[in-house]
């Protein structure tokens, strides 16, 4: 079984690797053809060279890593808090009608119509920044690990019952494992939206002092008519979507919920 | 016959009541209608014995145990074990469901018997945990699997990793709701032998439910018969046949047959 899930994702690899490919060589086609002016559709060579030079500079790391800083912050709070949330509301009827309510009400809401409001709040500093992605995070969070906790066999709460665990160990060591495959949807769901959730506000925001994110990076290009260089951004964006999915977040899976036999 | 029977009965009452039901009664209501379940359940559970509770799907025996078991609420009645009024689960009456997926998967087979013992503090160490552990393991044959998930185990190892769980906590009474009941017969009979050896060499006393007949004959010291007309238990069968048993052997038809004559198997006669 193992041997099959090897050469499966070996296979996966395989598979995207060439369809990256193609699509980079139609693109250099397409720029080579002069179809569109360099100036809106640029070759590989120049973007890979003004990722280049912003690496150089030091610039694109800079913001990356302020970036990065920013959107872990936001997304362990909201992980946090949704565990938290569920939890009371998993043993609360009051509380889980109170949350299940503000969920309804704050989940369909974008975090982007919200940013007028939280400037007048919080101003336009990095807690303003934080704010939206935890709101953003934390409702598809807390829908999907409340879905998990009800979608739990009640066997193992009884076994759990029959063995003496009280109330946190119920929580602590069956409600939250058991609920595993809902919180990792969770989790996934929650980093897309942190990720449209940071750039938005980063653009909006502009830059603190030199520091102002990716977001703010790809938006100042903008300014100088610099193509190249926010495609070079808009590749870190990508790179790092790919590297957390298939290596953050598939190994996780693979050591905990693939490895018990629950998806 | 007949004064054998009576002998032996009067051998049963001489033995400790562990679990004594008077008058359970257990009642669902559907908006109109009050569905008795049970209904004013009298029952002494000896301490040592395989009590069975046999009967047609439908008939309580399920809600019954759950009763004993501590885990739903009672319209009337009282259970008592050991003079103390049941109220809630307890490790000293551990349930095993029919259900293979009672162990919890994010555990191996050794992790799923030590959590338990760490709850309850059983051993002084998780080295002393990990020891209990390996014992019932063994004593359910389950030796070389303890790294496994259950997810990796078949249907009958992990009803074997469920009672290793279970007898490794001591409880004094063992609640099986068919647990067998899902596994093929040849599996069902290695189980019924394994339970049996286990039963010897702990001493636990066992409720146990099923609708087979013959498990229930090859089991138990007593076979408790429900009806689904009742509400209740028919009739408590003394079953004092000689163990090692054997299907077939002699007085095992007369059991079975007197069984057989109280399940309502033919209703329309």
């Amino acid at each position: 079984m193992k041997m099959t899930n090897k050469t499966s994702s070996y296979q996966k690899i395989k598979t995207r690797l060439f369809w990256v490919i193609v699509i980079l060589v139609l693109w250099e086609i397409v720029a080579q053809s002069g179809i569109f002016p360099a100036a809106i559709f640029p070759s590989l060579l120049v973007i890979a060279r003004a990722l280049e030079n912003s690496i150089v500079s030091g610039e694109i790391l800079l913001q990356t890593a302020f970036s990065l800083a920013l959107i872990l912050q936001g997304f362990l709070i909201s992980l946090l808090a949704a565990i938290l949330v569920s939890s009371l509301a998993a043993g609360n009827k009051m509380f889980n009608g109170l949350v299940d309510t503000l969920a309804a009400i704050a989940h369909p809401l974008p975090g982007i119509a919200l940013l007028p409001l939280i400037i007048v709040w919080f101003g336009t500093g990095t807690t303003s920044i934080l704010v939206i992605i935890v709101h953003s995070v934390i409702w598809p969070m807390i829908l999907n690990i409340m879905t998990g906790f009800k979608a739990i066999s009640p066997i193992y709460k009884e076994a759990g019952l029959n063995f003496g665990l009280n109330r946190f160990q119920i929580i602590k060591d069956i409600l939250i494992p058991a609920s595993l495959p809902y919180v990792l949807s969770g989790i996934r769901i929650g980093w897309a939206r942190a990720w449209r959730a940071l750039i938005s506000a980063e653009m909006i925001f502009g830059a603190v002092g030199l520091k102002g994110g990716l977001g703010w990076y790809i938006f100042k290009q903008r300014v100088f008519m610099d193509t190249p260089g926010m495609f070079a951004g808009i590749f870190v964006i990508v790179l790092i979507g790919i590297i957390v999915e298939d290596y953050v977040f598939a190994a996780f899976e693979e050591r905990t919920v693939k490895k018990w036999g629950m998806i | 016959m007949g004064n054998d029977l009576k002998q032996q009965e009067e051998n049963l009452i001489d033995r400790t009541v562990i679990i004594c039901l008077k008058s359970v009664s257990k009642y669902y209501r559907r908006s109109q209608e009050t569905l008795r379940v049970l209904d004013h359940i009298d029952l002494d559970i000896y301490q040592g014995e395989i009590l069975a509770l046999l009967g047609p799907s439908g008939c309580g025996k399920t809600t019954l145990l759950r009763q004993i078991a501590g885990f739903d609420h009672r319209e009337s009645g009282s259970l008592l074990m050991d003079g103390h009024e049941v109220v809630q689960p307890e490790v000293k009456r551990i349930m095993i469901f029919q259900d293979f997926n009672q162990l919890f998967p994010w555990k191996t087979v050794i992790q799923n018997v030590v959590y338990p013992l760490q709850v309850n503090r059983v051993g002084e160490s998780d080295t002393a945990n990990r020891e209990i552990a390996l014992e019932y393991l063994k004593l359910v044959e389950l030796t070389g699997f303890e790294d496994s998930y259950p997810h990796q185990l078949s249907g009958g190892m992990k009803q074997k990793a469920a009672m290793a769980r279970a007898l490794a906590l001591k409880p004094k009474v063992l609640l099986m709701d068919e647990p067998f009941g899902s596994l093929d017969a040849l599996t069902r009979i290695a189980l019924q032998n394994l339970l049996l050896k286990v039963w010897q060499e702990t001493g636990v006393t066992i409720i146990f439910v099923t609708h087979d007949i013959q498990e229930a004959v090859i089991l138990s010291d007593r076979i408790a018969v429900m009806g689904r007309e009742t509400a209740g238990i028919k009739k408590v069968i003394p079953n004092l046949l000689d163990r090692p048993r054997v299907v077939g052997e002699a007085g095992y038809s007369e059991i079975y047959g007197h069984v057989y004559s109280l399940m309502d198997i033919n209703p329309t006669k």
